[in-house]
């Protein structure tokens, strides 16, 4: 099985994922994509890596086939892949803006970040990629990640309802 | 594309999954002349309503655009649901043909989605 953990940067897939407790290998892909360099070049503007999709969707592939039950893979990136299910963590763009900040992040990308998220740039993706009935939205705001990792759980369990559009955000704006 | 005694403004389209706002600014974007945030749609029919909800919201205003003295409107898209080449979204492309239908002149339409990223990104025309 693969799941995939999706949502704007700032949402806490990370901290959420490293608390999972599952039989699914963890894959925390922005870091594979930088260590195996499966990118295409640099966004200067955003120093930022353009991903290679075919190159991850390779190795995304061997990585699942040597695993005994599959995937859990953390990235903003996870949605667009093959997946049986997919997470999508929402968190109001106030305290995403505020996580990325303390995170050490710059001004520009906490904001263009906290912006994507009140626009629902990646639930879209999600959706329009995988439909609703594969996507599970979790808002994280206001909440730990202990919290949110046992909302992950229960997706993978298959003991939680597909969601999406369950917030709005674009007040931020 | 614009005459010299013709006033021209911005429409800033924000599109997310079941929203759309519509702000009208001056070309600096300081001034709003005019602002419509009713597009929230009943999320069973998003499908159908939101185009509706986004057409009637650019029908009011339009007419506030034209009691302004504006004759036209260069487009900025912000968000998924306002994709202009595959995606029509809930309003983005509802609201263009309200504007224009109402007989005010379109000009230069941009999209101006923000793009999420964390050292790395999805590649260019991946996506919407
Ligand atoms: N539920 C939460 N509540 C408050 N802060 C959080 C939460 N989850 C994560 N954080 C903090 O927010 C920042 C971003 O979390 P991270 O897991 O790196 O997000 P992502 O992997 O989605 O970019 C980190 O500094 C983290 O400590
Ligand atoms: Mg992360």
């Amino acid at each position: 099985m693969r799941v995939a953990v999706t949502g704007t940067p700032g949402t806490g897939k990370t901290t959420a994922t490293e608390l999972v407790e599952t039989d699914l290998e963890v894959v925390h892909l922005n870091d594979v994509i930088r260590e195996e360099e499966l990118d295409e070049g640099t966004d200067e503007e955003r120093n930022s890596l353009f991903a290679d999709f075919d190159a991850i969707r390779d190795w995304l592939a061997e990585r699942e086939a040597e695993s005994e039950n599959g995937l859990l893979i953390d990235s903003h990136l996870a949605h667009h892949f093959d997946a049986d299910r997919v997470v999508v963590l929402r968190c109001h763009p106030e305290q995403l803006e505020k996580r990325l900040v303390e995170r050490g992040e710059t001004e520009a990308k906490a904001e263009e970040n906290a912006e994507s998220e009140a626009l629902d740039v990646i639930l879209s993706e999600a959706v329009a990629e995988h439909g609703t009935e594969s996507a599970y939205e979790i808002d994280t705001t206001d909440r730990t990640p202990e919290n949110v990792s046992t909302d992950i759980e229960a997706v993978i369990r298959g003991e939680r309802a597909p969601s999406a559009g369950t917030v709005d955000y674009l007040d931020y704006l | 594309m614009s005459d010299n005694d013709e006033k021209w403004g911005i429409a800033h389209v924000h599109a997310s999954f079941n929203n759309t706002i519509i702000t009208i600014t001056d070309l600096t974007g300081a001034e709003t002349i005019a602002k419509s945030s009713g597009g929230t749609v009943v999320k069973q029919n998003r499908d159908e309503s939101s185009p509706y909800a986004a057409m009637q919201m650019a029908e009011t205003v339009a007419d506030e655009v034209k009691a302004a003295g504006i004759d036209g409107l260069h487009v900025r898209v912000r968000g998924p649901g306002g994709n202009l080449q595959q995606n029509p979204g809930p309003g983005a492309q509802a609201t263009i043909r309200a504007l224009a239908r109402a007989g005010i002149e379109i000009g230069r339409i941009e999209d101006v989605t923000p793009i999420p990223h964390d050292g790395t990104r999805a590649p260019k025309g991946s996506g919407f």
